[in-house]
């Protein structure tokens, strides 16, 4: 009986939440008014956006993980900035690469101050290059890869201990920090009195509060790029972020597909869908199942995977079905060309017929992938690959990933729009670093020459061209040996209202409009629109 | 005297033992800080080079083998050192002192309002028991004692804040707001603790309330109350001066007995509506494997607990003498 009141209970109260739900909904339909009418503002006051505490906005003391280096990139400028269609210079007027690689040449703009008043100079740019070679940021891009840093009158000469094509985007990112400021400081990591963000970017911290996860940010009047179009920026904590951004308390919010409807009703809304740049693949350990190396087997495999399944039940439509050549779609290297393997359960019966018997095998996952798994022993076990599940907590799967002990994985996590290097990492190695993040967990027990030699080809070749037309054989050859499954990038949709503020972009290799400088900035000079 | 010797012992052993487990349990978890400082959040991946994690492990005393760890920990925890969080970048003291009051806040006041309503309306119930108004509470109570807490407290905020728009949505206070006065400010953290006060004080509320509701109907039924009847007493008066006090002896321990378990609840209830207390802090560092923080927060948690059955001890002694009497008892 009191199990029953209980039920009815809650029953009643969540109809009671539905019916003002319902009628917050009418409210919000009799506010809306039609697009092409409203105009976004020049300039803008202020924008709220969702908060939460991610460490002081230095680049050595925000935390790790989250978007706390994104907020700290609003202090602190870099030689090369982000746009939509790659990188373009920054602090950097121009720069060239000579010596096949390892030698980068970076021409300092003048005129650039510092948020307490003191100019930049091209020493500030040598000393901070040669601090994160030392110290390592947080986001740590040079940490002991470069060899020697010189000034040579308005330019800084970077010289690598060996070329890679990923260190110009490495050196590019490199946040710039003040010397007079900093050659006094030995634990960067500790340093966080309010010396430690001053920088040269567009906005300063005007406030921060650690327990309340608040951060406010104010537009510098000195700045010496595009005028900032937003005054203020400010983070501020919320418990569910649709409602808040319903209560007009946040200016964007992340749409889960499920409410998706609900936001495109209302025409005030713009509705981006966000580049695929988070997504889930399969590994396999060929080194403790020999049966693995049988690249017939792992293309039955791919061949008995229904990835529009798994977009359509598991991300229920907000996601990118993989792609075996791995680089997701949005990608600035991405194939488009080549034909991918289609769902087709009779060559993969057929496959593994000529294999013969493939034994029992364990798919190890972590609780968020239970359900993947779940599709994927249905599928396989359809085709004739018999999979048993084994699901421990994300950080021991990682961590048993990077040991090497399982025979089938699956791993999701971020970076797949980042610098297509990353393809070295998933397919040849890095599997032992067991603190390494979890994309950049290798596969053991691949033996592949020819996409071997390709990948440490295009690591060092720094013609762009050439560079593409690598890739795009290293991403041909992916599909033909099939070294790992990429399940589904998800994609996911971001909200806000244009008439507030229209600003808003994405960096190439990003998927958050809000992480983007340029967002905040005037499409002019050297953030003009290309 | 003894017994008090006695007592601080038992209470000293207990500690000893909690803060073995304490420094033990965050390290036999798979991974280790380091494993969980590494990004993947979105594009931009945060790793350590070897070189880089050397230096980390011999800045947070971790490269020592564990019984000196454990010695460097008891000697610190001497001279009130809770040491440097690995994730936080800061002592550990100070994100504990500026936390722990907003816990406090929703805790105490929780426990303050639940305990007054639980046993006003446990009274009344037991007063007429199997009558209307038991027949009424009785089962909204335990109706509500059964709910979630954190499944209350979306209620309250879908109901209350979003559509009413009668409470904020999250938050401790109304963030970058200048206020005139000190009263400017404290309406405002009234107003934004009142959906979290009220989820834990609703969910507190039937457990005080029956455990006042069978209190009192004990107390109900003996001679002395008939006797107070029998001299033409009222009933409230019976209720207020003869009853109350001798049945709001288990009420009272019960109260701060559950002091230390209130902590779990705000845990869940700080999270649904994004309060910046201990609950938040210590999901967060167990999620990420932070060994100083975690030490941090279960030290202080244990000795609330502890703080808190000490003085239900004296509290039960000092309203029933019959217990102070028996010489070492113990409740």
């Amino acid at each position: 009986m009191n199990k029953l009141l209980d039920i009815l209970f809650v029953v009643l109260l969540f109809c009671v939440a539905g019916c003002d739900d319902n009628q917050a909904n009418q409210a919000n339909q009799a506010e809306k008014y039609d697009e092409s009418t409203a105009k976004s503002p020049a300039v803008v006051d202020v924008i709220h956006l969702e908060g939460g505490d991610w460490g002081y906005p230095t680049p050595f003391a925000h935390y790790p993980r989250g978007p706390g280096g994104f907020k700290m990139a609003l202090i602190f400028d870099s030689l090369l900035e982000r746009d939509e269609k790659g990188l373009i210079p920054w602090l950097a007027t121009a720069y060239s690469i000579e010596d096949k690689g390892l030698t980068y040449r970076f021409r300092i703009r003048p005129g650039v101050y510092w948020q307490d008043g003191t100019i930049l100079t091209p020493e500030d740019v040598a000393f901070s290059l040669q601090y994160a070679n030392r110290y390592g940021a947080t986001w740590s891009y040079v940490h002991h890869a470069l060899d020697t840093i010189t000034v040579e009158n308005d330019s800084v000469v970077v010289r690598l201990r060996e070329p890679q094509a990923v260190m110009l985007d490495s050196i590019g990112r490199t946040r710039i920090i003040p010397k007079h400021i900093w050659e006094k400081v030995d634990n960067p990591k500790e340093f966080t009195t309010p010396d430690a963000i001053i920088g040269c970017g567009p906005y300063t911290l005007s406030a921060y509060s650690k327990e309340h996860g608040t951060y406010r940010f104010t537009a510098f009047d000195n700045y010496w790029g595009p005028k900032p179009r937003v005054k203020t920026i400010e983070f501020v904590p919320v418990s569910e972020p649709i409602l808040a951004y319903e209560n007009h308390e946040l200016d964007m919010v992340g749409v889960p597909p499920d409410v998706l409807p609900r936001f495109q009703e209302i025409k005030s809304n713009r509705i981006i869908r966000n580049p695929a740049f988070w997504g889930y693949r399969l590994l396999f350990n060929m080194g403790r199942v020999k049966v693995l190396q049988d690249v017939r087997i792992r293309r039955a495999t791919a061949l008995g995977i229904d990835r529009q399944e798994l977009v359509d039940k598991i991300a229920r439509g907000a996601a990118i079905p993989g792609r075996l050549s791995i680089l997701p779609p949005d990608h600035v290297m991405a194939a488009h060309d080549l034909a991918d393997l289609p769902l087709d359960p009779v060559q993969a019966r057929a496959l593994l017929a000529e294999v013969g018997n493939v034994p029992a095998m364990e798919l190890l996952c972590s609780g968020q992938e239970v359900r993947i798994a779940e599709l994927l022993r249905q599928r396989l076990g359809e085709v004739g690959i018999d999979l048993s599940i084994k699901t421990v907590d994300g950080k021991s799967r990682d961590a048993r990933v990077r040991g090497r002990d399982y025979q089938l994985a699956i791993i999701g996590h971020g970076g797949w729009g980042g610098d297509a290097g990353y393809l070295s990492t998933h397919l040849l190695g890095d599997v032992f670093d067991q603190n390494a993040a979890p994309s950049a967990s290798g596969i053991d027990g691949f033996e592949a020459p020819e996409l071997a030699a390709l990948l440490s080809q295009q690591a060092t070749e720094i013609d762009a061209d050439k560079r593409r037309e690598s890739l795009h054989q290293i991403q041909h050859l992916a599909i033909e040996l099939v070294p790992e499954i990429p399940l589904f990038y998800t994609a996911g949709y971001t909200a806000y209202r244009p008439a507030t503020y229209d600003g808003w972009m994405n960096m190439y290799d990003h998927h958050s409009m809000q992480h983007s400088k340029l967002s905040y900035l005037e499409r002019s000079g050297a953030a003009a629109k290309r | 005297m003894q017994h008090i010797v006695k007592n601080l012992s038992e209470y000293l052993l207990t500690f000893l033992v909690i803060l073995t487990l304490n420094f033990v349990l965050p390290r036999v978890m798979p991974g280790d800080p380091f494993l969980f400082l590494s990004s993947d959040i979105g594009e931009e991946i945060a790793r350590f080079t070897p070189a880089q994690e050397a230096a980390y492990r011999q800045q947070y005393g971790l490269h020592r083998p564990w019984p000196q760890q454990y010695g460097i920990y008891l000697l610190r925890l001497l001279r009130g050192d809770l040491g440097y969080s690995i994730y936080y970048n800061q002592e550990v003291m100070a994100i504990l002192l500026a936390r722990l009051p907003w816990t406090l806040l929703l805790v105490l006041s929780a426990v303050f309002l639940s305990t007054i309503f639980g046993t006003l309306l446990g009274s009344l119930s037991a007063a007429f028991r199997d009558r209307a108004p038991d027949r009424i509470i009785y089962p909204l109570m335990i109706t509500m004692s059964e709910i979630p807490p954190f499944l209350l407290g979306l209620v309250l905020l879908f109901v209350l804040a979003a559509s009413m728009h009668l409470f904020p949505l999250s938050g401790a206070m109304t963030h970058f707001a200048r206020h005139e006065n000190i009263w400017s400010t404290l309406t405002d953290i009234a107003h934004h603790a009142t959906l979290p006060v009220l989820t834990l004080t609703l969910v507190r509320t039937g457990a005080m309330y029956l455990l006042a509701r069978n209190a009192m109907t004990t107390v109900l039924t003996r001679d002395y109350i008939r006797t107070a009847r029998a001299k033409g007493l009222g009933p409230a008066r019976i209720l207020a001066r003869h009853s109350l006090r001798n049945a709001m002896i288990p009420v009272i321990t019960r109260v701060f007995l559950s002091l230390g378990g209130l902590v779990g609840s705000a845990i869940l209830v700080e999270n649904v509506f994004a309060y910046p207390g201990l609950g938040r802090l210590m999901r967060e560092s167990v999620m990420v494997h932070d060994y100083p923080m975690i030490q941090g927060i279960f030290l202080m948690v244990t000795l609330f607990v502890l703080l808190a059955n000490g003085l239900a001890d004296l509290a039960y002694r000092r309203l029933d003498p019959r217990i102070a009497e028996k010489r070492g008892g113990r409740s």
